[in-house]
């Protein structure tokens, strides 16, 4: 189940605003066009569209810098679970093939996850017999 | 000329991790990144600047990528300092650890499978 991190490695940073200095509170996704609120259950830090899982390229090293000058589309390719077992995203920028992970929300799209997940195991490049021999 | 090749073609290096003396080269010819034993690679090349990194510490294995193209990488993240690389699956990699890669997420869902079983 996601948790929330108990101690954060680095100070939060204080969220888009407008310039009539209120926080953003929804924003377009660059791959299916829905409106996303920002706010999201499970998580403060939400980077992608729950439909679709697409991100944008904002962020240089630090997770919310917004220092990247790309602003390419991101591509969700991969999952991963991290040790407490919070699964994470890995994006990759369709447009100069930097990587990102970041934590899946409460309502990301449990198919899309799961097709994800499981299409290392389609087809016959991992080779499932190798399993057999143990 | 075929010298130089015969030379270059036996260069290896150690896995960081295990120790493995590897072969610089993968069978099919492109030169390798990562120890086909453990998977582990090493922090050598900056992917946000470009050019070599300062970093060099090990970097784990943490995922199986499949990209648009068709091709599968191996996301690897470096243990000191967190950046994220990408490298393709060479022919000799440990299936076993690359299968354990692949289905970790499955063993620890983050929401019931069994209503999948339904559609």
């Amino acid at each position: 189940m996601p948790r929330r991190k108990p101690h954060p490695r680095r100070p939060q940073r204080p969220k888009d605003r407008t310039p009539d200095g209120r926080g953003r509170e929804t924003f377009r996704c660059v791959g299916c066009r829905l409106d996303v609120p920002l706010a999201a259950p499970g998580t403060a830090h939400r980077n992608h569209c729950p439909h679709c899982l697409t991100s944008l390229h904002l962020d240089r090293r630090i997770p919310g810098d917004r220092r990247a000058s790309c602003h390419g589309r991101m591509a969700a390719v991969g999952v991963t679970v991290r040790g407490d077992g919070e699964w994470l995203i890995i994006h990759q920028c369709q447009a100069c093939g930097e990587l990102s992970a970041n934590r899946i929300a409460g309502d990301d799209n449990a198919l899309v996850l799961l097709r994800m997940a499981v299409r290392p195991l389609s087809g016959d490049r991992l080779r499932l017999g190798a399993l057999l021999a143990l | 000329m075929s010298d130089n090749r015969s030379i270059t073609r036996t260069e290896t290096f150690d896995c960081v991790r295990c120790g493995l003396t590897v072969t610089a080269f993968a069978p099919d010819g492109g030169r390798r990144n990562h120890c086909p034993s453990c998977l582990h690679s090493r922090h050598v090349l900056d992917r946000v600047e470009g050019g070599p990194s300062q970093c060099g510490s090990r970097m784990a294995p943490i995922s199986i990528a499949v990209l648009r193209s068709g091709e599968w990488m191996i996301i690897h993240r470096c243990a000191r300092c967190g950046e994220l690389t990408s490298n393709p699956i060479s022919g000799d990699d440990n299936q076993l650890i690359l299968m354990r890669m692949a289905v970790r997420p499955l063993a620890q869902p983050p929401f019931p499978l069994e209503s999948f079983g339904d559609l």
